[in-house]
């Protein structure tokens, strides 16, 4: 009798899927809230196409990803985007670039890779392209350091969509509350979260993305890059990890650590945003283009009382502890996709009205567009762009932050002493700067 | 036949000797009914925690977006579809349900269709020749996975099927082919050879004698081999994960690149989790009568 | 049976193994000895890569990790996957449901029930069973970044997937075994314990051998479950051999594919010895037969 039940029960499943699959529409919206219909006249390629693109999801990069797809997707061409995250897309970056062919045709990259795809020549140049549908997308109005950000040796291998700096996302209830002003240096920093910590509702106030296989190598940089210096001494190419500088970096995110939950080290940037989200912090500092989410009222409960601000400096009187990231479409030299056509596709999801749409999730990269009254945190990025360390556009970065991160992890919870743990970065960072030649 | 059982075996025993059993045999029994309750308690409990990571991600998957990983725990809460509609609405979630499906039905046919004359021929061709190919399978069999699929990926590349739902198919067949055939060797092991000799004698050739003796009397293995077929190919990931990409991508891969989502999008992973394993916990409800006669009948005997 | 049928029936079976098993096998090796990436041909560097891989520590350390987890949970999984199948035995009119339950962790796919499972522990997500804990004891326990709570967590996942394919197997055997046997020792006046230890366990040992091998298998490759539980697994030494593996070759930036197949050549060394008294007892049957 059971045997029968569950035969029929399975059978009913079987309908019910085959209804779903029929019925509702399936993969019918393309996440249509945040596409915007832009005009992206191409010239129809003779044959069908199918252009793969690669792009993480995040309420920031989502708008330029979708405009494209719904937009572009129209005669011979065909758009694909699977959703994915960070992750996923720098490990099929590397994938996708290896090799005489790929799987993507187009690629979101950003500043911090460019130099060393770039110098692979693993990346087209887009120069000429830009040369010649300059006016047709009007890319003039493109922002000229985001443009230089996402150059190598004066070619250009990223067309900017948007730029992301660190922001400080507080909650302005708690502030208020105990009369606390958003920090402008790590000591403030110390002290805010000292007070909340105090007043006993919040046990760890403070979540920062220091995930120890990726994240935290980029707030080691930002640290590194709020006293002036960088991974490498660009004159005599010798790393600096034994340097005051990078003792200072080391001491002083260690000192965050009695603030932050204990797992910090396990946090990635969409983890910081569930710290938040859930009031287990009043404090984070991520990416912009992070931030959106924070103000939305689906998400948190708490969504109507973040406020934000530009992020600490870590010494007073230094740069802030932060980072400037362009985000930007490349497209890879093996990609068997017409190079012209892509570049159309990209240069159309840039124009300005899809920059436009997508503030104020993000910070377009067009001249001009942010303002106080579209975006929340448009004073505080601002502010942010203003006072952001030097750019250090080398091909030896993006491996010297992967090379060392799990080190900087280990000093930053105690697993091993600082100078232990500058001494191991220097010996990676020999071994990286050997391998450059 | 267990000890819950013998509890109640011991009531129907000869009524001769029934007075003095009762009279021998109460604080025992008594004991026994405890032992049982204790069993039946530790029973539920398992069940509770085995099944609580799926009921945990049901429950995510059916809150609000606002409620779902909220901290504490939400545990009363009004059931949405919100986060299934959009998965199912906004992301190519059916085609990577049909090529995790296209993939396991291929994978299991195939594997039978080559897996059985195999089996059969280990079964009645005893010797070093059939001890060679068993020990090769078992070998395979415990191969780390990444010493075959990395150079699958390598040559998948190169041959230009990387990607591709029959490629993945090929690499799942191989890799399952060692346990398709061990399980099914020790099924025909079950069967007398008698039966070969006198349909042979009948003038039936071996591949007739296969296809109109041993298969209708294999019905019971074969359905075991196939759900553990299915079940391999249905559940892989690693294999999954280097030789797919795009095009043929299947569910597992597909949620593992979920994990790093923010908030909307990491609700529908939890969701799509519960769309993937509602038709397994289906056929497992099933299919387990057949994966306990089936395993009972031969394959453990190995 | 003649030798042409027995080679016609094996055929394609055993080409669709000697093709795409050992044909990526030698690949493997062949890479094992050389400086290589995707897509193109390698250098010849003699033993450096496994010169490289025994130096490591790291590699070192996977290995113990491995084999400990291995050992761990397969004690586990067999003592609690008998106890189990001895009671769903004993079960009457419950058992389908029962035995339903009981296989939902092992029909869903490695890496999402460690998904699952890793969130019940992440406050980030919820964490019930940090909730729970902290209600009972008001401690909070670092599951993913202290090494005995995170090797804790790993294992508890490893066994939870593992169970009910090792219980399934018991109980199978279990339902071998004869009545009379045990209505035998009942009239000797075996205890239950006795009855278990002198009368069960005896007649269902290779029942019991079959699961021991193939959970050593599965544990020994041990891969998608670290993914979601150990975020860590690199700094804490949680690194499975096979996660190793992948860093080395697949994620790491660098690609070392030589390096990573002198680990894969080195592994399968550990696992043949690991099979040998497996493969001498299938040697000595086909002597007998």
């Amino acid at each position: 009798m059971f045997d029968h039940f569950w035969t029929k029960a399975a059978a009913g499943c079987l309908v019910a899927v085959s209804l779903l699959l029929t019925g509702c529409g399936a993969g019918s919206r393309t996440a249509a809230n945040t596409a915007t219909e832009v005009a992206c006249d191409f010239t129809n390629p003779p044959e069908p196409v199918t252009v793969n693109v690669l792009a993480y999801n995040s309420s920031a990069v989502d708008p330029f990803t979708n405009t494209m797809v719904a937009s572009c997707s129209h005669d011979n061409v065909t758009l694909e985007h699977d959703p994915i995250d960070f992750a996923g897309q720098v490990q099929k970056t590397t994938a996708t670039l290896s090799g005489d062919s790929g799987t993507y045709d187009i690629i979101e990259s950003y500043s911090f890779v460019i130099p060393q795809y770039g110098s692979e020549g693993k990346l087209e140049p887009l120069d000429p392209y830009i040369e010649e549908f300059g006016d047709k997308y009007g890319l003039d109005a493109i922002n000229q350091e985001m443009l230089d950000s996402l150059s190598y040796e004066g070619k250009v291998y990223g067309l900017p969509m948007q730029a992301q700096m660190l922001v400080l996302a507080y909650r302005e209830d708690v502030f208020d509350e105990l009369g606390l002003q958003p920090p402008t240096t790590f000591a403030e920093l110390r002290e805010v979260s000292q007070a909340i910590q105090d007043a006993g509702e919040i046990q760890y106030p403070l979540a920062l993305p220091w995930l120890s296989s990726s994240d935290i190598g980029t707030a080691y940089k930002a640290a590194l890059g709020s006293q002036g210096v960088d991974y490498v001494d660009p004159d005599t190419r010798e790393p600096l990890f034994t340097s005051e500088e990078s003792r200072t970096a080391l001491e002083e995110m260690k000192s965050l650590v009695p603030y932050m939950d204990p797992q910090v080290t396990t946090f990635d940037q969409p983890k910081v945003q569930q710290q938040l989200f859930n009031g287990d912090a009043a404090m984070g500092i991520m990416f912009s283009g992070r931030m959106v989410d924070l103000t939305k009222d689906t998400n948190t409960e708490h969504a109507g009382d973040f406020a934000f601000a530009a992020p600490p400096a870590v010494l007073e009187g230094g740069r802030q502890y932060g980072a400037l990231s362009v985000d930007g479409w490349s497209i890879p030299v093996n990609t068997q996709v017409d190079k012209r056509l892509l570049f159309e596709l990209i240069a159309a999801s840039v124009g300005e009205d899809a920059s436009r749409a997508s503030i104020p999730a993000a910070y377009p990269a067009r001249e001009g567009l942010v303002t106080e009254e579209n975006s929340p945190y448009a004073t505080a990025a601002n502010e942010a762009i203003q006072n952001v360390p030097e750019p250090a556009p080398f091909p030896w970065v993006a491996k010297m932050s992967s090379g060392t991160s799990e080190v900087v992890a280990q000093v930053v919870t105690g697993a091993i002493p600082v100078e232990e743990g500058q001494r191991q970065m220097q010996e990676i960072g020999e071994q990286v700067m050997a391998e450059q030649g | 036949m267990s000890t819950l059982t013998t509890a109640d075996s011991g009531t129907a025993r000869p009524l001769d000797a029934a007075a003095e059993v009762v009279a021998r045999r109460l604080p025992r029994g008594r004991r026994r009914t405890t032992a049982a309750v204790l069993g039946g308690l530790f029973l539920a409990a398992t069940c509770v925690i085995m099944f609580a990571p799926f009921l945990w991600t049901i429950m995510a998957s059916t809150k609000t977006t606002r409620e779902a990983f909220a901290n504490p725990p939400v545990f009363l809460y009004e059931p949405t579809a919100t986060a299934f509609v959009d998965l199912w609405q906004t992301t190519d979630f059916y085609l990577y349900l049909i090529n995790t499906l296209v993939v396991a039905v291929i994978t299991t046919v195939v594997a039978l269709l080559v897996g059985l004359p195999c089996a059969y021929a280990l079964s009645r061709f005893p010797g070093y020749v059939s001890a060679g190919l068993l020990i090769l399978a078992l070998v395979f069999r415990a191969l780390p996975r990444f010493a075959v699929v990395l150079p699958m990926y390598d040559i998948s590349r190169a041959l230009g099927v990387y990607d591709t739902t029959y490629a993945l198919a090929a690499a799942l067949i191989a890799i399952n082919q060692p346990f398709t055939i061990w399980l099914l060797r020790n099924f025909f092991a079950e069967i007398p050879r008698e039966l070969d000799e006198a349909a042979m004698v009948d003038g039936c050739t071996r591949l007739q004698m296969l296809r109109k003796v041993m298969i209708p009397l294999m019905g019971p293995g074969i359905l075991t081999a196939g759900i553990f077929t299915f079940l391999f190919g249905f559940q892989e990931y690693l294999t999954a994960a280097i030789l797919t990409d795009t095009t043929s991508k299947t569910v597992p891969v597909f949620i593992a690149t979920q994990l790093g989502q923010t908030l909307p999008m990491l609700q529908q992973a939890a969701a799509a989790t519960v769309l993937l394993t509602i038709p397994v916990i289906g056929i497992a409800f099933v299919a387990q009568k057949y994966l306990v006669a089936g395993l009972n009948s031969g394959a453990v005997k190995g | 049976m003649r030798r042409r049928e027995f080679v016609a029936l094996t055929l394609p079976s055993v080409l669709v193994m000697f093709g795409f098993m050992l044909v990526p096998l030698y690949r493997t090796v062949e890479w094992s000895f050389e400086r290589v990436s995707y897509g193109q041909a390698g250098t010849f560097v003699g033993l450096q890569n496994y010169l490289a891989a025994l130096t490591e520590p790291r590699f070192g350390r996977a290995v113990v990790f491995t084999v400990g987890l291995t050992l761990v949970v397969t004690v586990v999984t067999i003592c609690l996957g008998y106890l189990i199948a001895t009671l769903v035995n004993g079960l009457g009119r419950m058992r389908p449901l029962v035995l339903g339950i009981l296989l939902v962790s092992y029909v869903i796919p490695h890496v999402v029930g460690a998904v699952s499972f890793s969130w019940l522990f992440d406050s980030n997500f919820g964490g019930v069973a940090n909730f729970l804990l902290g209600r009972l004891t008001g401690g909070d326990v670092l599951w993913f970044t202290d090494l005995w709570p995170n090797r804790l967590i790993i294992a508890l996942n490893v066994i939870w997937s593992m169970l009910p394919f090792v219980m399934l197997m018991i109980l199978a055997g279990l339902q071998g075994v004869s009545r009379e046997t045990l209505e035998a020792a009942q009239i000797d006046g075996a205890g239950t314990l006795g009855r278990h230890w002198h009368v069960i366990i005896p007649s269902i040992r290779g029942v019991l051998g079959f699961a021991v091998l193939i959970s050593t298998m599965d544990v020994l490759r041990t891969f998608d479950n670290l993914i979601p539980l150990a975020p860590q697994a690199v700094g804490l030494g949680n690194e499975s051999i096979m996660l190793y593996i992948y860093n080395v070759a697949f994620r790491e930036g660098a690609e070392d594919l030589g390096l990573g197949s002198a680990i894969s050549v080195l592994t399968i060394l550990i696992i043949l010895v690991l099979l040998y008294p497996s493969i001498r007892s299938i040697l000595k049957e086909a002597k007998e037969a």
